[in-house]
């Protein structure tokens, strides 16, 4: 304990070596501005950094990177909260609430409180990380494709909370999703499905040009042919207002358990940010007193899948370092950081070079509370675009979309389908399909797939292997508790108006 | 009030055409596609599900959701989780200008590759700023120019993205652009 308490003294002296700190202010910069914009994800931005680190030490590379992936993962709901434009798959439960919020006259305090709940929930993440690493990793280690599948398949049964109006549209959207993500080339079998021989459709629908379609050239339409308005919307500057603390104390429950589900969810390799802000979004609609107001501009909400989201970053990168294994595609780079070092994530890295180990971990705790700072900054930046005629505003958006849609895999095929499901989005918006289940499905389908799969492949094709592990088994029937809970729900209310009525 | 309440009422019971159409045409293209996914499942391993398992499986599924769907504008099943217990009231569209936008959108990206992003992005910027309500012409003229120049130092300069230069004499127009500005 002594010891680990004087690494992280030596840590702590470490990060405030000019270059490590100037690292982690220009990752935090780097990252929460590719975060926001859309089109340039946080993972692109670790991999454009990555070749500046041949030119620096292991400690001062990753202090770069992990600010990067700290910024990263929050920059995206500065423009969901603002212009309903998630910048990753992983803020869109904060557009949900934070942009309804926004509508409402609460953009600063949404900006605010958003940041507060990423820094915190960062922070407490990385502290967890600091103290629990080892025994962590073990867990996490422990889970096979049946826990996998049955994480994601929790992901999935948060569509019934996330569907707005009614049920039966929820669930029509998120199996569309669902379909759409199994066309191209199948994972496990190497067949082309739906691809109608085209090769480009090989490589499947990628879920960034949907994301950027449905939300930000859907809501682009949806707000410039409305007949009540001329094309300007009030000009104003929101200033970002971080919340008090009485208003953060009145969120602490959302809070905690956004920062157990964001850290347990991104311990897990292969699951991270998007499939924890998705849960813990849900979780958090199931246990509120006032289920019916998600989706309507609740604080819950925004707290309960922004703390998580930052909550995964910590989880993330405890197997990484205990273990070595990346469980996502910013801790592989980061990965690649440390091999390109000659240093060795895993157990021993803690036994050969604790130093940079404990540097990492103090840096990441300093790096969320910088983010406080670099994320009022950046809100400020962004906030500035809301003075903008919405006329203007609404052209340099889609030119923004079509660059970013471009930029994916710089195909103009990306560009195409972005278009189309703007479009789509536009008609889903009129005929009161919610699109978030879609995007859910489109995102989680994949992966669920691909654990189903391999765990029939595992055990002879018996699905009930799901509900005899204890792990899997609880999920599983905490799963099927959030599916039906709206329907019992219902019915509750059915009694009760019949029983006054009568 | 009795009269909105009766109104209110017959809104909840009687689904429209329009509501049912949306939920039926899905229910056809998942048909269509489940159709389709039995003939593209040739030779599945033995003792495995499958490339085609979880498509078949999905498609099922959206069939039912349309059906529920369907059953749910009769019934009234499965609404109110979040309902308030009407419809919101849709906002009036103006048809022509959804319209219009649409055709510019579409004809940005069929022209992006032919007269190059520069170019493409310049008049995109100018007529849906003009659709979107923007009539100063010294504004349009400026703000897309500037526009444009703006996102080709920050998308061609710094991020090197390979913007689509054009065909034929656009792009040796783009290039031409590119050195006038410093970008290559």
């Amino acid at each position: 304990m002594l010891d680990q308490l004087a690494l992280l003294g030596t840590g702590l002296v470490n990060i405030f070596d000019p270059l490590n700190f100037s690292m982690i202010l220009v990752g935090l910069t780097i990252g929460v501005l590719a975060g926001a914009l859309p089109g340039i994800t946080m993972l692109n931005a670790i991999v454009l950094v990555l070749p500046f680190t041949y030119l620096m030490g292991i400690v001062p590379s990753l202090l770069l990177m992990t600010s990067v992936y700290c910024g990263g993962v929050f920059g995206g709901s500065i423009t969901g909260i603002l212009f309903n434009i998630p910048g990753d798959p992983m803020n869109v439960p904060t557009t949900w609430e934070g942009y309804q919020l926004n509508k409402k006259g609460f953009v600063s305090k949404a900006l605010g409180m958003a940041i507060m709940c990423s820094a915190i929930g960062g922070f407490l993440s990385a502290l967890i990380m600091t103290v629990a690493s080892p025994p962590f990793a073990k867990v996490a280690l422990s889970f096979s494709s049946f826990e996998y599948f049955a994480v994601v398949f929790l992901g999935l049964a948060s569509v019934v909370v996330i569907g707005t109006r009614s049920i039966g549209s929820a669930l029509i959207s998120l199996f569309i999703g669902l379909f759409l993500g199994t066309i191209g080339m199948d994972d496990i079998y190497g067949v082309p499905r739906f691809t109608f021989g085209s090769r480009i459709m090989e490589t499947g629908i990628n879920f960034t040009t949907v994301l950027i379609g449905l939300f930000a050239i859907g809501e682009v339409l949806d707000q410039l042919s409305r007949k009540n308005k001329e094309g300007v919307i009030d000009h104003f500057r929101p200033k970002t207002t971080l919340p008090r603390l009485s208003e953060i104390w009145a969120l602490r429950n959302t809070m905690l358990r956004g920062l157990g589900i964001g850290t347990v969810i991104g311990a897990i390799p292969g699951t991270g940010a998007t499939v924890s802000s998705f849960v813990s979004y849900g979780v958090e609609k199931q246990v509120s007193k006032h289920p019916e107001k998600f989706g309507t501009g609740v604080w819950e909400g925004l707290a309960a899948s922004e703390t998580s989201i930052n909550a995964s970053t910590g989880g993330a990168m405890i197997p990484l370092l205990t273990l070595g294994i990346p469980g996502s595609g910013a801790t592989a780079v980061m990965m690649g950081a440390f091999l390109l070092h000659g240093i060795q994530p895993g157990p021993l890295l803690f036994n050969k070079s604790p130093e940079a180990v404990y540097t990492i971990f103090v840096g990441m705790l300093v790096c969320n509370l910088i983010m406080i700072l670099a994320g009022l900054i950046t809100a400020k930046f962004f906030s500035e675009l809301m003075r903008v005629p919405e006329n203007i505003l609404s052209a340099f958006i889609i030119s923004f979309c079509l660059l970013g849609a471009f930029a994916l895999r710089n195909d103009m095929t990306d560009v195409w389908f972005m278009v189309i499901f703007g479009i789509v989005g536009y008609f889903m918006r009129r005929y009161d399909l919610p699109s978030p289940p879609m995007i859910l499905g489109l995102i989680l389908g994949p992966l669920a797939e691909k654990y189903f799969l391999t765990s029939m492949i595992g055990c002879g094709n018996d699905w009930t292997v799901f509900f005899c592990r204890p792990v899997s088994g609880s999920l599983m029937v905490i799963s099927i508790g959030l599916l039906i809970m709206p329907f019992l729900r219902n019915l509750g209310k059915k009694g009760k108006k019949g029983s006054v009525t009568a | 009030m009795a009269h909105n309440n009766a109104e209110a009422i017959q809104k909840r019971t009687a689904p429209s055409i329009k509501s049912l159409s949306g939920p039926i045409l899905i229910f056809l293209l998942a048909v269509f596609f489940y159709v389709l996914s039995g003939r593209l499942d040739e030779n599945p391993i033995e003792g495995q599900l499958g490339a085609f398992f979880w498509p078949k499986a999905i498609l099922i599924l959206l069939m039912l959701s349309c059906a529920f769907k369907v059953l749910e504008s009769f019934k009234g099943i499965g609404k109110g989780v979040a309902d308030t217990g009407l419809e919101e009231q849709a906002p009036e569209v103006n048809t022509g200008k959804l319209i219009l936008m649409i055709v510019v959108l579409l004809a940005a990206v069929v022209c992006m590759e032919t007269i190059g992003f520069s170019l493409c992005n310049f008049i995109f910027l100018l007529v849906f700023m003009r659709i979107a309500g923007l009539k100063k012409k010294t504004h349009l003229l400026l703000i897309s120019l500037l526009g444009t120049v703006l996102l080709l130092y920050l998308f061609v300069k710094v991020v090197y993205l390979p913007l689509p230069k054009g065909q034929w004499f656009f792009s040796d127009f783009t290039i031409f652009l590119y050195r006038v500005l410093h970008i290559i």
